[in-house]
């Protein structure tokens, strides 16, 4: 029995969309057999368990995928991954993997994601998307063999789209006779959820630039901003990235020049968050990561707008106010109202963000300090964004490739190179919103990083042009990892491009 | 400018009502427990039997109804909470208050809440928590849905309608003003960078290699102790350095005052959080930057040496001291040491009177020390509080003058010698005792007549332990006098004593006289003062005293004999 009105597909940023797969209307929440009817423990159980098996799973991913089959180092992957696939069946009568989002789920219980699990993971998770596999069920007479079989299948290169790929999966594990795995497509394609996912971002985004606006605005004015709205706003970027961060990211493309100050503190908090996610930062931690990249910026309300806004070099004098945000920024925080405590975290950020590894940078710390991960984390963020951007004192932004690289091969640039490669995993080796040339001759710009771990380089595109030069809007979705029927990629990038030498506007095709 | 479409709507209802597929009763019990519950949460203690009786009942509540469902789901109006169209708690015209349960997640706009099985083993109690919590938040502090995201609840599933953001906050739009670009130069400028990059093999194969940007081990590792670190790093501590970094960098007089502001109110924030540390910290750092930082104005100077002194202040400090004897985790007592230490001297009456009435056995010693600490290094505050009228700080005042051999201190001492509270004057003449100097002994003399008992033996005693011979006239003069025989035994003993240690030969004769000799009728002295004269001859312990002792050795009186025995041994060689 469940209850009343079963929700709908989850539109809501509270729990529902987050923490439990969508249920179809009445269904009933399975009772797992073997498990004490509201016992708490049960859940943790099956989370060790789960986690256990996914370690195993993802073991015998790589053992199959480097050793022959009849090699030790595969046989016994195949055991313990059976092993653990019958155990968890024995304890709770059925083994369903669901993925949803960035979760997988094992019998509707959410795996907790962590940063000793998270390429694991994310490696299973890249997979199974790209096989349209939204759920597993695995029955109690599971044998190594079918795992081999399952697979192998699994990681046979992709040729073509998710929901051909999983009949096509199907047909195959039918065909070696294993019939212990059932595999059912994502529970939310094709019903408008891409869409669905974009208006929230979109919502999310506005609402973000909108309360950093009235936020700074109040500290230019002298005035106690209550931050309760940037804590919904920022809540609200962390549900938005752990769900569906593709949207969020594309949206960091949107360069208003007016807007510049509101949207560069957004988009920094939305690369820390999903950044901070990437390297295995739970939720409230992700929220602290968050708070303090959106008020990185914040001292910058006490810079005269003149200054900020001023397009031509600066003198000492300007460039010496300019510098003096981060700090400044310490200062307009014990403005801020609607705390418990003082924002200890968001000043300390907002102190070091400009601060290098070496605490060279700016401010020069007189007592002894150690910059702290959440600086490094938004110094990353903020570095990547304001470079990508068209400002007041830089009319030519650089491209995100040229930032990328840059940050990653100049040690001058201070920055963490763990988080900087970090980062790049995250962002993909062309980031979103990078306009590329390609092999083609068409122009395409950079939708997604790819699903497939080891694809970075071959990210999601929006081809924006065809061969002729005609310039297209939407533009159709590619995936370079595509690949023809002699195993040749359909499309490579060949360079990356200055979108206004070719009149495109990135952010147009985010929104 | 169109606003999107808000993130929840109010929940739309069904065409028609639906039927519940089990009677209401229970959810309905369940709510009114949970108001129970919540109302016993606000007012007791965990360990509060009514409480537990609360949380025991709302528990069991959930019973029957796991037995007809998994889960529950609610839906929340303004003045009544629905289950399956059938209101289960309050109605409409019910009074919006925040002890009304729809009311208080409606207000925030919560509009649907669930709970599923598990949730009342622990998860139940975090609810009632935030429920307290929004009772008694303020405007400025966060809502209901702000908590219950924060609280990450598993069991319990909410939606809501934002009611803190105004619509959408406006078209998102790029502002980028780019020129278009016919399609010829966009086919020109493609194949132009496709023919180039093929002549120059301009793409480095090297970034394509995507598992250069996996995480090795030893870069996870990295990042693990990296976020470990990020929430073990004192914050507050930090943040005290990084205020004081900006106080010293930079000489502007408006910035400077902003930054002396706010470390006074970072101080309060420590002080309510209890991180002492931090507070040690920020008085301790202050002075330094004080030293270092250039071009301080006197008003700046005057603003950061406040800042210990607001403190060390009675008002400040006796809240501080009172906090820390009631809470029932007591920082480390290096944290208290530590703060303890940056105390100034003006601190020393309020801890002097706070010393005897602290209940917490582990701050005790800690204050005692910086209690020590203070009064020796302000000797002129020491003075000064010794005279002060309140009689708990001058009492420590006067014990730690002693304590501390304080010299400048025995004329204060000397005063209250003449004061009409014996206790006071007895204070007084041990610290006198104890401080030893010429100055201090000659008052002991003096009190030495005193009217007080008590306050003559210390005295008598002090001068004997100190051997002071200037007062042997005195003692001499009362060893013959008349009044000494009325005194208590003790009393005799100390004075005799204090004679016998202080008069050597010169005494002897007198003390045989009283010990052996006979009077009128061949009548002797009374049997204590005999007994008394026989021990002072012990301490003499001159030969010609031990001959007056033997002398006595085969008195009669018992009390007399013993006392020969004794002083006898005492006397003996090698004996003290």
């Amino acid at each position: 029995m469940t209850g009343p009105k079963d929700p709908p597909a989850p539109v809501t940023p509270g729990k529902p969309a987050v923490l439990t797969p969508p249920r179809a209307a009445g269904q009933t929440p399975p009772r797992h057999a073997g498990a004490v009817p509201g016992d708490g423990s049960t859940d943790a159980q099956i989370r060790r368990a789960g986690k256990q098996l996914i370690f195993t799973a993802y073991g015998a991913l790589r053992a199959v995928k480097l050793y022959p089959v009849e090699n030790s180092a595969v046989q016994k992957a195949l055991a313990e991954v059976t092993l653990h696939s019958k155990e968890l069946i024995g304890t709770e009568g059925e083994l369903e993997l669901k993925m949803s989002g960035e979760f997988i789920f094992i019998n509707q219980t959410r795996l907790r994601l962590d940063l000793d699990n998270f390429a694991s993971f994310s490696h299973l998770l890249a997979l199974f998307r790209a096989a349209g596999v939204g759920s597993v069920t695995i029955t109690a007479d599971v044998a190594p063999k079918d795992w081999l079989i399952f697979l192998s299948l699994l990681q046979a290169p992709a040729t073509d789209d998710p929901a051909e790929r999983l009949t096509e999966l199907t047909a195959k594990l039918e065909a070696a006779g294993v019939r212990t795995f059932t595999l059912a497509p994502p529970t939310e394609p094709g019903d408008g959820s891409v869409e669905k996912a974009k208006e929230r971002a979109k919502r999310t985004y506005t609402q973000s630039v909108a309360a950093t606006r009235e936020l700074m605005a109040s500290v230019r004015m002298g005035g106690s901003p209550n931050i309760k709205k940037i804590k919904r706003v920022v809540q609200g970027i962390v549900d938005q990235i752990l769900n569906e961060e593709t949207s969020l990211i594309g949206l960091t493309t949107i360069r208003d020049y007016d807007e510049y100050t509101f949207t560069h503190s957004v988009n920094v908090c939305i690369f820390s968050v999903a950044l901070g996610k990437r390297l295995g930062l739970g939720k409230i931690h992700l929220y602290d990561l968050g708070m303090a990249a959106l008020f990185h910026d914040i001292g910058k309300s006490r810079v005269p707008q003149a200054i900020l806004n001023k397009s031509g070099g600066l003198t000492d004098d300007e460039w010496r106010l300019i510098a003096s945000h981060p700090w400044l920024g310490v200062l307009a925080l014990f403005q801020v109202r609607g705390v418990q405590e003082l924002p200890y975290r968001s000043m300390i950020v907002a102190h070091e963000h400009h601060m290098k590894s070496d605490l060279t940078g700016y401010p020069r710390p007189i007592r002894e300090r150690q910059i702290s991960m959440f600086s490094k984390i938004v110094a990353v963020a903020d570095a990547f964004d304001a470079a990508t951007s068209r400002r007041a004192y830089q009319t030519v932004p650089f491209t995100p490739a040229q930032v990328m690289l840059e940050m990653r091969d100049n040690p001058r640039r201070g920055m963490d190179p763990v988080i900087v490669k970090a980062f790049i995993n995250l962002t993909g080796i062309y980031p979103v919103g990078t306009l590329v040339v390609l092999d083609t001759f068409e122009l395409g710009i950079v939708h997604a990083v790819n699903p497939i771990p080891d694809m970075l380089s071959r990210p999601l595109i929006r081809v924006v042009s065809d061969p002729s030069g005609n310039v297209v809007h939407p533009g159709n979705l590619a995936d370079l990892a595509e690949r023809n029927a002699e195993g040749v990629f359909l499309r490579t990038i060949i360079k990356t491009e200055n979108p206004d030498r070719y009149g495109i506007r990135i952010g147009d095709y985010f929104v | 400018m169109t606003s999107p479409p808000p993130i929840a709507r109010e929940p739309t209802n069904a065409p028609e009502a639906q039927e519940p597929p089990f009677s209401p009763a229970p959810i309905e019990e369940l709510l009114r427990s949970i108001g129970k519950a919540a109302r016993a949460h606000q007012m007791y203690l965990p360990n509060n039997p009514v409480y537990r009786g609360a949380i025991d009942a709302l528990r069991a509540a959930f019973k029957p109804i796991w037995e007809e469902t998994d889960e529950v789901t609610l839906t929340i109006a303004e003045g009544e909470i629905r289950w399956y169209d059938t209101v289960v708690a309050g109605d409409a015209a019910a009074q919006k208050a925040s002890d009304n349960l729809a009311w208080l997640f409606y207000k925030d706009g919560v509009r649907e809440i669930s709970f599923s099985k598990g949730f009342e083993e622990i998860e139940v109690v975090v609810l009632l928590d935030i429920i307290q919590r929004t009772r008694k938040g303020g405007a400025t502090e966060d809502d209901l849905v702000a908590m219950l995201w924060e609280a990450d609840l598993v069991y319990m599933k909410y939606k809501y309608v934002d009611l803190l953001q105004d619509g959408g906050g406006g078209e998102l739009a790029d502002g980028t003003i780019v020129k278009p670009a016919a399609p010829g130069d966009v086919e020109r400028g493609a194949r132009k960078a496709v023919e180039e990059s093929r002549a120059s093999s301009i793409v480095n194969m090297s970034e394509f290699d995507s598992t250069l940007y996996f995480l090795d081990e030893r870069e996870i590792d990295y990042l693990q102790l990296e976020i470990k670190r990020e929430y073990q790093q004192d914050l507050r501590v930090n943040l005290v350095a990084v205020l004081l970094d900006i106080f010293e960098a930079q000489p502007d007089p408006d910035l400077r005052a902003e930054i002396i502001e706010d470390l006074h109110s970072l101080m309060v924030h420590l002080l309510t959080a209890g991180h002492f540390r931090g507070v040690a910290t920020l008085l301790r750092e202050s002075q330094a930057a004080l030293q270092r930082a250039p071009d301080v104005t006197p008003e700046q100077r005057k603003k950061l040496i406040e800042l210990p002194e607001t403190l060390s202040g009675p008002d400040a400090l006796s809240q501080l001291l009172q906090a820390l004897d009631e809470t029932p985790s007591l920082p480390p007592n290096e944290e208290l040491a530590e703060l303890f230490d940056q105390l100034q001297p003006t601190a020393l009456a309020t801890v002097f009177q706070w010393l005897p009435r602290i209940q917490t056995e582990r701050l005790r010693p800690i204050l005692e020390n910086a209690a020590g600490r203070l009064a020796g290094a302000n000797t002129a505050e020491l003075v000064r509080l010794v005279q002060v009228a309140d009689r708990d700080v001058s009492s420590e005042a006067i014990r730690r003058a002693g304590a501390l051999k304080a010299q400048a201190a025995v004329l204060a001492l000397s005063r209250i010698l003449f004061e009409p509270d014996v206790e006071r004057r007895l204070l007084s003449v041990q610290a006198l005792m104890e401080i030893g100097s010429p100055g201090a002994l000659q008052l002991l003399e003096k009190a030495i007549e005193d009217s007080d008992r008590d306050v003559r033996v210390t005295a008598v005693r002090g001068l004997t332990l100190r051997m002071h011979r200037p007062a042997l006239a005195r003692l001499e003069a009362i060893v013959k006098g008349k009044a000494i025989r009325d005194a208590d035994r003790t009393e005799k003993m100390a004075f005799f004593e204090g004679y016998g240690a202080l008069c050597g030969d010169t005494g002897v004769n007198q003390l045989d006289a009283i010990l052996n000799g006979k009077g009128f009728l061949g009548r002797r002295e009374d049997a204590e003062i005999r007994a008394c004269a026989a021990m002072a001859l012990g301490r003499v312990s001159t030969p010609k005293a031990i001959q007056a002792l033997r002398k006595a050795s085969v008195e009669k009186d018992i009390v007399v004999r013993n006392a020969v025995s004794r002083a006898l041994r005492g006397s003996a060689p090698g004996m003290p």
